[in-house]
């Protein structure tokens, strides 16, 4: 995979709208099987308003592939999304160096827990690395808010902190915290945990 | 008396019941009383009623006979005889003869001898005073409130509740007598305090039986009273004329009235009552003569005048010689007394010379008994203050304690001092005895020992046990065991005051002891927001450090020396996250959490964490001979402290190893653990400090850190707490005394084994975070 390629279809997996040339390409079959698809109704979608161009929406597409058992990798990446949420700029900057020198993540960064709840439902984070202490709210509050939403029921959350009170890590563990990890951290350790979480 | 006291008060009716069913006056009486005093009866009245009774009408021509010379020649009758001696006196006559008739019951057999109440003795001493009363009254002519008469029958009858009270309680009034008799004191006041009533109430009460005037009532209830505290009725005077009459007669010894007080003199008494000293005087000197011519006219008794006076002197005599065994009483009780105080003062003088402690006293008191009771064997029993314990003291002649002993109270009795004083052998002290043989040596004889009580004002001070069989007199033994109760008792309560103010002394002890362990805590606590502040505010720079450092350690080709360096930045990053974390839990450890485990789960438990610390160590001997029962502690904080302190003995580099002992202390019902080396120890410096976090013995070359603090702070978490002995070159001995908690929980908790719960590893995760 290329540069290019590689960005062209991160472009791609982000669309909310496509073309039948990228529906296409993202199910690897010729334009024509998605138009003859999409005009018998199996794939269903709107023409553009004054023309006869055809759009597919995303959740559309998703459950055309699922039926008829196309792979989704084009579409939604292999990729493990992780938020990382911490006030501390240089901090968030050393999680993004370290995941990102792994390479299978894809990161995105919040500094309150106002951003946090935002970025996670739009992001649909696979994995928080959570503050537990951030200028707004602490990070049990997230905990509570991420564990009541569905669409984030799957999210695994990893506390981080440099005050270690057994009482508030058990507290927090409650909440829905399903590891806490001990500022300054072990990099190697951390990763390990990381994916045994995230079952890759 | 006590009138309150409800049996008495019922007891007093009773006795007013039984006198109030006494016989009423024989009729013919009760008429005369009724005709006499009604000025307007006729004088044919009288004499018809005494004619009715046949031996009446023989006593008063007796009467008549002895009375007149000049009648004895004429040919008696009733109506010559009333003529003759009017009928006033054929009125006093029928009742001096009829009213002592109804008391007259012979006295049983064999009583006789008895000193009981003497009615001749007290029929002469009425008859006497109703003399008197009339002559007094008979000196008073212008005095229209004193009729010799009326003063006659009311001298006559003043003493008659003395007859009922005898009548209906012979046996008590017999006592009544006696006490009088030997306390020389007025009859009235024994008669309340023995039978709760006097002879004036039931006279009143038997006059409202039989209906007596109102005068006479007064007069037996009142007599006695003195002239100003009398009511203000018509015939006061004539019922202080009684009382005057009384006195006069029994100032004379003329008869028995049981009243030996004499609380007036006539004349002041005559005065007050508004008569004249001199007439009572004149009237007083006629008594005698005129008794001796009434007793003959009433053929009551045939004493000659020569017999009266001679029974006068010997009553006279009787009551000087009662007097005189008095004054021989008082005389020989004061010598009595005199030898008590000289034994109380020698007491005195020789317990004052010497200091005043309980032991000194005592052994004063024991000189005091040689000299006082007598040379011989003598031991002290005293409880000494805030024990339950009694102490037996031993003592040779000089006074000095041979043995001692502190001993179980016998059974039954707790305090000494509430144990009664008797002179006899009381029978909690019958309990005494046996038990007493028990804890005694040099007694010859144990059967001859005898108890002396020595009474303080709250009871029994101490006993003196002793063989002496002869005593001095009660009131020198009352005198010196009081005085020696006294001292006794005082001394003790002197140590007890002395020991609570030691105790006061402890307690501010432990108080400041307190303060500094409030104040460390304080500043414990001031260190652990510190810590808490800085775990996070340092914490996370150290995580950028950390994972940069560790971040260029990967990038950088393996061995090469900026990757070592790298690799250092790492290590030391994460000891100083380490420290801080350590003195964050130092300063606020985590909740001690209480299960049952073994001893050896917490030892095995403490030999991971020191091998975690360091790996190089060796495995521990581990003696604990005995089956411990399980603990129910923290085991994480004390299998901690335990870690600290071994790995603590092992920096002191021991030459023969590091041993680590177990024992249960059974008096205190706590555990001993002890952690020994034998490597290079502590001076009295480093000792003290030992506990300090962050000091260390050596300058340079060992580590600083928190151990024995942070094992001190670990085991007063639990509730124990450690003891160091050290010396230089000879290793140091670190206890930790705990206490075992509740031993009689739930058998349950014991059976529960004691597992590392999942809670229990994630917290030792997080205590020990070496990688």
């Amino acid at each position: 995979m290329t540069d290019s390629g590689s960005a062209a279809s991160s472009e791609l997996r982000n669309k909310q709208v496509f073309t039948t040339g990228e529906a296409a390409e993202i199910c690897q079959v010729s334009q024509q099987t998605i138009i003859r698809c999409f005009d018998a109704g199996r794939l269903t979608g709107f023409r553009v308003p004054g023309s006869r161009f055809r759009r597919i929406p995303r959740e559309e597409l998703i459950r055309f592939m699922k039926d008829n058992s196309i792979p989704l990798d084009r579409l939604e990446s292999s990729k493990k999304r992780i938020l990382v949420v911490d006030d501390d700029e240089q901090i968030v900057e050393l999680f993004v160096d370290v995941l990102e020198r792994d390479g299978r993540f894809d990161v995105r960064t919040a500094s309150t827990g106002y951003d946090a709840g935002i970025l996670s439902q739009q992001f649909r984070p696979d994995l928080m690395i959570l503050d537990y202490m951030l200028p707004d709210v602490n990070g049990n509050v997230v905990c509570n808010t991420a564990r009541d939403n569905p669409v984030l029921a799957n999210m695994k959350i990893i506390i981080v902190s440099g005050v270690v009170n057994q009482d508030e890590i058990d507290d927090l563990l409650q909440s829905g915290a399903d590891d806490f990890v001990k500022k300054p951290f072990n990099i190697e350790r951390l990763m390990s945990r990381i994916n045994e979480l995230l079952e890759i | 008396m006590n009138t309150a006291d409800p049996t008495s008060a019922r007891r007093i009716e009773l006795i007013l019941e039984q006198v109030e069913s006494l016989p009423t006056l024989p009729v013919v009486a009760m008429k005369l009383l009724k005709l006499t005093s009604d000025e307007g009866s006729a004088a044919q009245e009288v004499i018809e009623t005494v004619k009715a009774d046949p031996s009446l009408t023989a006593k008063i021509l007796a009467l008549c006979k002895n009375a007149s010379v000049t009648a004895k020649s004429q040919a008696l009758t009733i109506d010559k005889a009333v003529v003759l001696l009017g009928f006033e006196t054929i009125r006093n006559a029928v009742l001096s003869i009829k009213v002592f008739e109804s008391f007259s019951d012979d006295p049983e057999p064999g009583e006789d001898d008895l000193a009981r109440f003497s009615r001749p003795a007290f029929w002469r001493h009425c008859l006497a005073t109703a003399i008197a009363a009339e002559l007094i009254a008979d000196q008073h002519r212008e005095m229209h409130d004193l009729d010799a008469g009326e003063a006659f029958v009311c001298g006559l009858l003043h003493g008659i509740g003395k007859l009922a009270l005898e009548h209906v309680l012979p046996k008590s009034y017999q006592r009544v007598i006696e006490l009088t008799e030997q306390t020389n004191a007025n009859i009235a006041e024994i008669e309340r305090r023995i039978l709760g009533i006097d002879h004036h109430t039931a006279g009143k009460r038997l006059a409202e039986k039989w209906n007596l005037p109102h005068l006479l009532c007064d007069c037996f209830w009142l007599y006695e009273s003195p002239f100003r505290s009398l009511p203000d009725v018509e015939h006061k005077r004539m019922i202080a004329l009684v009382g005057l009459a009384d006195l006069v007669v029994r100032k004379q010894h003329i008869g028995y009235s049981g009243n030996y007080q004499f609380a007036d003199d006539v004349a002041t008494r005559a005065e007050q009552m508004g008569l004249d000293p001199t007439r009572v005087a004149t009237a007083a000197e006629r008594i005698i003569e005129e008794l001796e011519n009434r007793t003959k006219a009433l053929g009551l008794a045939e004493t000659p005048t020569s017999r009266v006076f001679l029974d006068s002197i010997m009553s006279a005599n009787d009551v000087l010689g009662r007097l005189n065994t008095r004054l021989e009483n008082h005389r020989s009780k004061a010598t009595r007394q005199t030898k008590a105080i000289e034994s109380v003062t020698r007491f005195h003088a020789n317990a004052a010379s010497s200091a005043r402690s309980l032991g000194d006293v005592m052994a004063a008191v024991i000189s005091s008994a040689n000299a006082s009771l007598g040379v011989g064997t003598y031991a002290m029993i005293y409880q000494p203050s805030g024990q339950t314990e009694w102490q037996i003291n031993q003592y040779n002649t000089d006074g000095n304690v041979t043995r001692s002993e502190l001993v179980e109270p016998p059974p039954g009795v707790d305090q000494l001092t509430n144990l009664t004083r008797s002179n006899d052998l009381p029978v909690d002290w019958m309990a005494v005895l046996p038990w007493l043989s028990d804890y005694l040596m040099g007694f010859a004889d144990l059967r001859k020992l005898r108890l002396l009580a020595l009474p303080c004002a709250w009871g029994t001070a101490a006993v003196i046990v002793h063989d002496q069989q002869t005593l001095p007199p009660d009131e020198e033994l009352d005198a010196l065991a009081y005085t020696w109760g006294s001292s006794v008792g005082s001394a003790t309560q002197h140590e007890g005051a002395r020991r609570l103010s030691e105790q006061l002394a402890e307690s501010n002890r432990v108080l400041t002891e307190t303060q500094d362990s409030l104040l460390r805590h304080r500043s414990l606590a001031r260190l652990g927001e510190m810590a808490a502040g800085a775990a996070h505010e340092m914490n996370n720079p150290l995580a950028v450090i950390s994972g940069r450092a560790q971040l260029l350690a990967m990038h950088l080709s393996k061995g090469s020396k900026d990757q070592q360096a790298a690799a250092q930045i790492f290590e030391q990053s994460q000891k100083l996250s380490d420290m801080i974390t350590a003195l964050h839990l130092f300063a606020e450890p985590p909740q001690p959490q209480i299960r049952a485990v073994s001893i050896d789960d917490v030892m095995q438990e403490a030999v991971q964490l020191m091998r975690k610390r360091n790996p190089k160590l060796p495995a521990l001997r581990f003696n604990s001979p005995e089956k411990l029962p399980p603990l129910r502690t923290d085991k994480q904080h004390l299998a901690a402290a335990i870690s600290e302190l071994m790995l603590n003995a092992y920096e002191a580099n021991p030459r023969n190893g590091v041993k680590v002992a177990t024992q249960v202390d059974p008096l205190d019902n706590r555990l001993i653990l002890k952690v020994v080396d034998d490597g290079v120890g502590m001076d009295a410096h480093t000792l003290e400090h030992a506990f300090d976090p962050f000091f260390s013995a050596k300058p340079a070359g060992r580590q600083p850190g928190l151990g024995l603090a942070r094992a001190q702070r670990f085991v007063e978490s639990i509730g124990g707490r450690i003891e160091l002995i050290s010396q230089p070159d000879h290793g140091t001995t670190a206890t930790i005394l705990l206490p075992i908690v509740a031993e009689s929980e739930k058998p349950m908790d014991h059976a529960i084994p004691a597992k590392p719960s999942a809670e229990e590893n994630g917290e030792n995760r997080v205590v020990d975070t070496h990688p």
